[in-house]
């Protein structure tokens, strides 16, 4: 064996596109997650700022459970749990839950869905508090419901402050799905594992993933500055002339 | 005809307000003047139901509603038939002018788009502004997002017009501008709850001046009667100390 034997080169970039077989369910995984936290993280958050009774406090606990476990362990707590739970199900109430037909990606999603819930619940309440007071008094002295201030004042404002946040946690969520394989999810870097299984090039195929990953990042990187600057309100004033400048 | 009953409002062990009445007829600029923090705005915010008293009712024509005990039904009752012009103008930074005044229309009027934006621009119009119609708040200075706001409000065609110091946090040079808006509107005959400390400008719009300190209601009556002849010792004492200011420094 020889040196330039140790690393091979070629390996890395012809097993990418093994591994991109498998962005889809990386990317369903992902965006159904972020797609179900930022709903429920709105509820969750609009619980906590309108201090409901009972609710508020079972979603700070909520909040500090999921924050304060790893995300590694809440994935074998569902993939275990679920199972258990229909189990029980089965044997109390008598019904035929089959638990061998629940789709392993499943228990990903819900893992996945509930921990960025917890986390995007704080960027989404620290948002809408910092929507500025009066704004919200005017719209309730034009006479609109709490709904409809949240709809129509509240939520345009807040997204601006959120945006940040969320894309960061959006990319940690992504990253987050290469744990899925811990509830046997075929997605990209399970499919890296099993290629590098039959060649025991595990070294280049964890840098093919570390590239398609950070590509990806990049690419949502530069998606969310696109949006943030589409949402800004521009500096300059169009399609009117200003006082004392010449058309 | 719009009647406050017995407004009492506390903050803590503070009482702002201790038991105000206040009758308004159709068409009266009612302006409400006094020491600051003396429950001026308070009662204005009462009024609208942004702060809740702990007692008072208020009647608007058929409109009757416990102020303590108002349900979000009547609340929004209220909000209808009144409307606020803030002293910090409050206008929704990410709406345009335009989308400012038409905001309450199509959300709370659901009049149709296009009949909202011609009542927009009617009322940018009449408070001179149709020139920044596209404009956003911060492309505009503050005495003319004031007259924005003025324009936000009086495109709900309330019955009563509630004005919080709508100078006070405007630059010196912009203050006559914004006055110049509530005086033509005042004469258009809208009913008009103002507070404020410009006193010359009360003096020329207020049909009626309420003069309110530790949340009582101390004299009442004409601008003639309450800068002229007030009756009250503490009134004189105001009066006579804004008006120190207002006499040539020498005469001849």
């Amino acid at each position: 064996m020889e040196a330039k034997d140790l690393f091979d080169v070629n390996l890395v970039f012809t097993n990418i596109p093994d591994i991109l077989r498998f962005l889809p369910v990386t990317l369903e995984l992902a965006f159904g997650a972020m797609a179900f936290s930022l709903i429920f993280g709105l509820i969750i958050a609009l619980i906590r700022i309108k201090r409901v009774r009972v609710l508020s406090q079972i979603a700070a606990v909520f909040i500090s459970v999921i924050r304060g476990t790893p995300i590694l362990v809440q994935l074998y707590v569902t993939y275990y749990g679920i199972p258990m739970f229909l189990k029980y199900l089965n044997l109390k109430y008598g019904t035929a839950y089959n638990i061998n037909n629940v789709p392993a990606i499943l228990y990903a999603f819900v893992a996945l869905a509930i921990n960025e819930s917890a986390f995007n619940a704080e960027i989404i309440r620290a948002s809408l508090q910092s929507v500025d007071k009066g704004q919200i008094e005017a719209a309730q002295s034009l006479g609109m419901t709490y709904l409809q201030v949240l709809k129509r004042i509240i939520l345009p404002e807040a997204i601006e402050v959120a945006l940040p946040s969320l894309g960061n946690s959006f990319i940690g969520l992504i990253k987050g799905t290469s744990l899925a394989f811990t509830c046997a999810v075929v997605e990209m870097t399970a499919q890296g594992k099993i290629l590098a299984g039959r060649n025991f090039r595990y070294f280049e195929t964890y840098i093919s993933l570390a590239i398609i990953y950070w590509v990806i990042t990049i690419v949502v990187e530069n998606t969310i500055k696109v949006i943030e600057k589409k949402i800004r309100i521009p500096d300059q004033v169009t399609g009117t002339v200003r006082d004392g400048e010449k058309a | 005809m719009i009647e406050v009953n017995g407004l009492k409002k506390r903050f803590g062990d503070n009482i702002v307000l201790d038991g105000v009445d206040l009758k308004i007829n159709k068409g009266d600029v009612i302006a409400i003047i006094g020491p600051s923090g003396t429950g001026k705005s308070t009662l204005l915010r009462c009024i609208d139901r942004l702060e809740k008293p702990e007692e008072g009712s208020l009647i608007i024509d058929e409109l009757k509603v416990n102020l303590n005990k108002a349900s979000r039904k009547d609340l929004i009752a209220i909000r209808k038939k009144t409307a606020m012009v803030f002293q910090n103008w409050n206008l929704f930074s990410k709406k345009t002018a335009l989308q400012n005044v038409m905001e309450g229309l199509i959300v709370v009027k659901k009049t149709d788009k296009e009949k909202a934006k011609k009542i927009a621009e009617e009322q940018l119009k009449r408070v001179g502004l149709s020139d920044h119609a596209n404009h956003y708040p911060r492309h505009l200075s503050g005495g003319q997002q004031q007259r924005v706001a003025i324009a936000r409000a009086l495109a709900m065609e309330p019955d009563l017009l509630l004005l919080d110091e709508p100078t006070s946090a405007l630059d010196p040079e912009l203050v006559g501008e914004v006055l110049e808006t509530i005086l033509k509107v005042a004469q258009e005959g809208y009913t008009m709850l103002l507070v404020s400390h410009e006193m010359n400008f009360v003096r020329k719009v207020a049909t009626r001046v309420v003069f309110m300190e530790n949340g009582h209601i101390l004299e009442e009556g004409t601008p003639k009667e309450i800068f002229g002849n007030p009756k009250n010792e503490r009134v004189k004492e105001f009066i006579h100390k804004i008006e120190l200011f207002n006499e040539p420094e020498y005469i001849i």
